[in-house]
């Protein structure tokens, strides 16, 4: 436990960000704490499961819709509002997810795609329950969450809980099940491990934790709309999730801080944000393959094969996660 | 419901049926070849039509001009979608799935904005010439007359495809390379180039579909967005990488898009994203693909 000392320092910087910056810079830290529980909820399928979903943000625009309209609609408390967007999220992945992990790779990505748009078309077209192309409105926050600074502070313990949660889940005997899936589905199977059962249960888990990213998004933005379901949505996590790093716990979180974060910059001076994001996309699969959390312990790796060569001591540095 | 009506949308649903045929034969045909789902192609399609308007309205003032502007705005693309392989695509060739995605992911956006810098955000009509403008009666139903070109264009662009690969040298070489890389490029054949050559013709296709679309209606930002989902589930349908397939799958998604429309409107688009997902389910590889190899 001891080499996750800087966890500790990022979270007491987190807590302290409200006081040093301003009031719209803690709105885009909020989107960032959301968009990054969103992508690291994908990475659960992307990375730990070894499967491309291209529908994940169906689960966040249900998980968005439940607590919207249960919050405008029936005036529910905010909490139970979110445990009713993981468990409706939970239950689309569990009708998805069914068919879905019955298919790899390019099939994966495609049935969940389809299943995505199934989901936007369904929201979009159901007027009288979600408010179809309109979106829903006015969906506010509780008093103790109004102002931006306090919105903050419920989302980060919400989503620091979330990705603890997340992070023991990868850790287990579970987590460590999904990986053999992923390296090799065909010998997990001869093990004796029931492969589709255990993917649907990561399947499932996964898209209930994107339905709570979801559930945080209405009352911050005080609105949603269906849009938040199309695919282009979801090409977001795995956007966040490329340039972070698959393969450690948090590069999804990374690359929402870059990915959030570059977009309030950018759309500060100019409407062409598609175009800028869309050439660092590229820049990005073309040139730097393995994420920024990659490229980071690459160039620690050359350091410390530097330092064994000069002869030097050290052996206290491990791996960050 | 009478026949007339039925007549009608059969009519209806045969030429979006084939408008949807000519965006996913190219998508199609380089998934099959390549294994490269390229999601940027229903972007190219959009900028085929914005081409489209754009050589009409130099040449308004002749009868022939949207004749010829259509095939311009499709030599125009095969131009560009060169760039963009030797460029972009070439480089993932032997990359993850979703790398490759995610690189024509981007390229969506890229594109989409230069359109919209490049022609604006106001939508564009192009006015057709006289011989198409007006409706003719089928069976006493009117029908648009311009959509009897699309149908024509479809089946052309159906048979030279076939035509192509099956019957000339070319088409030969293609064919076997989507079978086995390696055997081709041991006969000395250069890979790269038979990529390039297909990727240029996918994206020719995809303009002319373009092309062809503009003068229907408005050309609009962000039509391709839905475009590109039913271009995928029509590819699904048929099966990645089958001509045929890609037709009859194109006609299915047509004729249940123009009778759901008839019976329960609202659940059009919901009924196709079900069939798709239903064909996924049962039968992976699609109605007349095979099953490919990993």
């Amino acid at each position: 436990m001891k080499k996750y000392w800087w966890l500790g320092l990022v979270f007491i910087g987190a807590v302290i960000l409200p006081l040093v910056i301003g009031e719209f810079w803690v709105h885009v830290a909020v989107e960032i704490l959301i968009m990054g529980l969103f992508a690291v909820s994908f990475n659960m399928i992307f990375g730990y499961m070894g499967q491309l979903s291209f529908g994940h943000a169906a689960f966040y625009g249900v998980g968005a819709y439940a607590t919207g309209i249960l919050l405008v609609k029936a005036s529910v408390p905010l909490p139970i509002c979110l445990v009713a967007s993981m468990i409706a999220a939970g239950i689309c992945a569990l009708i998805f997810g069914y068919f879905c992990v019955r298919l790899t790779g390019i099939y994966f990505a495609i049935l969940t795609l389809a299943f995505g748009q199934l989901m936007y078309y369904i929201i979009f077209q159901w007027y009288s329950f979600t408010g179809g192309d309109d979106g829903l409105q006015g969906i506010v926050p509780p008093d103790f969450l109004f102002g931006a600074t306090n919105y903050y502070y419920f989302t980060l313990g919400i989503v620091t809980a979330a990705l603890i949660a997340m992070w023991y889940i990868s850790r287990s005997p579970f987590g460590y099940t999904m990986r053999a899936i992923r390296d090799n589905a065909d010998r997990t199977k001869f093990v004796g491990i029931n492969v589709r059962k255990y993917m649907l249960i990561n399947f499932v888990v996964a898209a209930m934790f994107a339905g709570l990213a979801g559930g945080l998004l209405g009352p911050f933005n005080r609105s949603i709309a269906p849009d938040l379901c199309n695919w282009h949505q979801s090409g977001i996590p795995v956007f966040m999730t490329v340039i972070g790093g698959p393969l450690g716990f948090l590069g999804p979180m990374i690359g929402s801080v870059i990915y959030t974060f570059l977009m309030a910059f950018v759309t500060g001076f100019t409407e062409y944000w598609p175009m800028v994001i869309g050439l660092i996309i590229i820049l990005v699969v073309l040139f730097i393959p393995g994420g920024v959390l990659g490229l980071v312990e690459a160039k620690a790796e050359i350091f410390r094969s530097k330092h064994m060569a000069s002869g030097a001591e050290e052996s206290g540095h491990t791996e960050s996660p | 419901m009478d026949i007339s009506l039925i007549f009608a949308q059969f009519m209806s649903g045969l030429s979006r049926g084939m408008m949807l045929f000519l965006i996913a034969s190219g998508l199609s045909l380089i998934f099959g070849v390549m294994n490269i789902l390229n999601f940027a192609h229903a972007t190219l399609w959009l900028a085929g039509a914005y081409f489209c308007y754009t050589f009409w309205s130099l040449m308004q003032d002749y009868g022939f001009g949207m004749w010829v502007s259509i095939f311009l705005a499709a030599l125009s693309l095969a131009a560009i979608g060169w760039v963009i392989e030797v460029v972009l695509i070439r480089r993932v060739y032997n990359r993850d799935l979703s790398e490759q995605l995610l690189l024509t992911y981007g390229l969506i956006l890229v594109i989409g904005d230069l359109i919209k810098l490049t022609w604006g955000v106001e939508d564009k009509f192009i006015a057709r010439p006289p011989l198409v403008a007006s409706p003719v009666f089928l069976f006493g139903v009117p029908f648009d007359s311009y959509f009897i070109f699309v149908i024509l264009i479809g089946f052309a662009v159906a048979f030279g495809l076939w035509y192509f690969l099956k019957k000339t040298r070319y088409g030969h070489i293609v064919r076997a390379a989507v079978f086995s890389r390696e055997m081709v490029s041991a006969l000395g054949i250069p890979i790269p180039r038979i990529y390039t050559g297909v990727f240029v013709l996918g994206i020719f296709i995809a303009g002319l579909a373009g092309a062809v679309q503009a003068p229907v209606g408005s050309i609009t930002l962000g039509m391709d967005m839905a475009v590109i989902v039913q271009a995928f589930c029509v590819v699904v349908i048929g099966g990645f990488g089958s001509l045929l397939g890609t037709f009859v799958g194109s006609m299915i998604v047509g004729e249940v898009y123009a009778f759901s429309i008839l019976l329960w409107p609202q659940g059009a688009l919901v009924l196709i994203f079900i069939v798709t997902a239903f064909i996924l389910i049962v039968r992976p590889w699609g109605l007349f693909g095979t099953p490919m190899r990993a």
